[in-house]
């Protein structure tokens, strides 16, 4: 099981202990008992009703072995009770059906599953198995499941390709996004990025529209 | 007054809508999974539509503050289609547990045939085993006969009546509903179904007791302001309001409630995402 359970685990125990204590065991996710995915899927949509949607704040923070700790707090409850039932019940499936399994689980999502999912792929096994499902999540116009891979999330920084980092970024640009919210962006500058930002000014400039301040910070290398 | 319109189908809708909607003092709504005016022939499709009301169309609605739910079922008109219907109906489970889904829905007749009986009995026991209440159709031709045999189903299927919205309702077919334990839902329509002189009537009538009123705007020609549109006639013709508010906010509110999922204690947040989001930005 991901190192990252145990922490997502303390976290939602935290909170809600009256819950967090058995969510594991009737998500059949528990090692005890043999892993009924459509159990899981049972629990891993009620979620919601179960802890709702109130935002984790303070100072949480996760880690997996590989990344430093980043800070967790716009999580929702909701999003924490199903990253940790997804990080501790992909451990039940075949390595080799981990893809198949989670993509079935995003494509059917509700939008804060798909938030929860998209959350949390940094700490699965093997991250850069995932980067579809996070290039699909990019390209959603439902903007809290793009800003739930864009901000606040190591992932892309770590897993996408340099055209796909880039096109988040602009697209972050592009929404009103702040683009200090996307973790990693210094270490992804680059001279295709800073082009791509110096063209979106122009363009904003041809059409007679203010520049957005935040361009300026991936506009040079 | 709070308004809540318990059908409506916003995919086909635009966010002028949504916008005269919100004016207009709508704060909830619920839309239905129904027939998009052509058939869908694969299974998938459906995947994507159930989909997108749980994803897309809630994000879209609470653009304009509006909480948006949905009731998933596969409907009258595509139960007779054989390429997916069993099909849809397998997917359900999949579906029916999620945060959102406050019933089972629409259901019911269209042309009652005997693959109608099938999927609109297959999928009350799927109710039952989520839990949920059910949201029945009724068809446009042959409507009294298609009432009685909906009420009928439901008795023999032993559904739970106060769980169980009988929609589009006429002069005819309400007191059949009212003599049930079943809700009644009013479709008020430009031309067809329900308008609202008719719908005040049937209230001074018939009280507020079990009585919905819906505008179930679709793709065709339809208004989605029928809702407060009903409200300003119920007032002209001297309806009290505490009667009025029972029909357009407490009786939906207390039918969908039975889900248990239909959570109004948080308010969509509009203030994050309202310049930045893709739908309202323009």
């Amino acid at each position: 099981m991901s190192t990252a359970a145990p922490a997502l685990a303390a976290l939602l125990a935290a909170r809600r202990s009256d819950l967090a204590g058995t969510i594991l065991t009737e998500s059949t996710v528990d090692a005890a008992t043999p892993f009924d995915p459509l159990r899981f899927e049972a629990l891993f949509g009620a979620a919601g009703r179960r802890f709702g949607t109130i935002v984790l704040g303070g100072e949480a923070t996760v880690s997996d072995s590989t990344a430093p700790s980043w800070s967790i707090a716009t999580w929702g409850l909701d999003e924490l009770a199903r990253a940790l039932l997804i990080v501790a019940g992909i451990s039940r499936i075949a390595a080799a059906d981990q893809v198949t399994w989670l993509d079935g689980l995003h494509r059917a999502g509700a939008m804060r599953e798909r938030q929860a999912i998209l959350r949390c792929l940094a700490l699965l096994p093997d991250p850069a198995r995932f980067v579809p499902i996070a290039l699909d999540a990019c390209r959603a116009s439902t903007q809290p499941v793009f800003e739930a891979i864009a901000c606040e999330n190591p992932y892309p920084a770590s897993y996408f390709p340099e055209t796909s980092f880039n096109h988040m970024v602009l697209k972050a640009v592009f929404t009103e996004v702040a683009l200090a919210r996307i973790l990693g962006l210094a270490t992804r500058r680059s001279t295709e990025l800073a082009r791509m930002a110096a063209d979106y000014a122009s363009e904003r400039t041809a059409a007679g529209r203010s520049v957005p301040a935040d361009l300026a910070l991936v506009m040079s290398r | 007054m709070k308004i809540f319109d318990p059908h409506i189908h916003m995919s086909s809708r635009t966010t002028a809508d949504y916008e005269a909607m919100a004016a207009a003092g709508i704060t909830v709504i619920v839309e239905p999974a129904f027939w998009l005016g052509q058939p869908r022939t694969h299974v998938g499709t459906f995947e994507d539509y159930f989909g997108s009301l749980l994803g897309w169309e809630p994000f879209r609605a609470s653009q304009f503050g509006i909480r948006h739910f949905c009731t998933l079922a596969l409907n009258p008109k595509e139960a007779n289609d054989e390429r997916i219907a069993e099909g849809v109906v397998a997917l359900l489970p999949r579906y029916l547990g999620k945060d959102g889904v406050v019933a089972v829905g629409e259901i019911g007749y269209d042309e009652q045939t005997p693959a109608e009986d099938r999927w609109f009995a297959e999928q009350l026991e799927l109710a039952k085993g989520f839990g949920l209440p059910a949201l029945v159709h009724t068809p446009h031709r042959d409507k009294k006969r298609g009432t009685e045999r909906s009420l009928a189903l439901v008795r023999e299927a032993g559904f739970p009546e106060e769980r169980v919205l009988i929609d589009h309702n006429t002069e005819e077919t309400l007191p059949m509903v009212l003599a049930t334990g079943c809700w009644a839902g009013h479709s008020i329509y430009p031309k067809s179904k329900m308008d609202e002189a008719r719908m005040a009537a049937l209230v001074r009538q018939y009280g507020s007791e079990r009585m919905i009123v819906n505008s179930a705007a679709d793709w065709g020609v339809s208004d989605p302001l029928k809702v407060p549109k009903t409200v300003a006639v119920m007032r002209e013709q001297g309806i009290a309001e505490d009667l009025i508010e029972t029909i357009v906010w407490e009786n939906p509110v207390r039918f969908f409630a039975q889900s248990g999922r239909l959570t109004l204690d948080e308010a969509p947040s509009t203030a994050d995402s309202w310049e930045g989001n893709s739908v309202r930005r323009g």
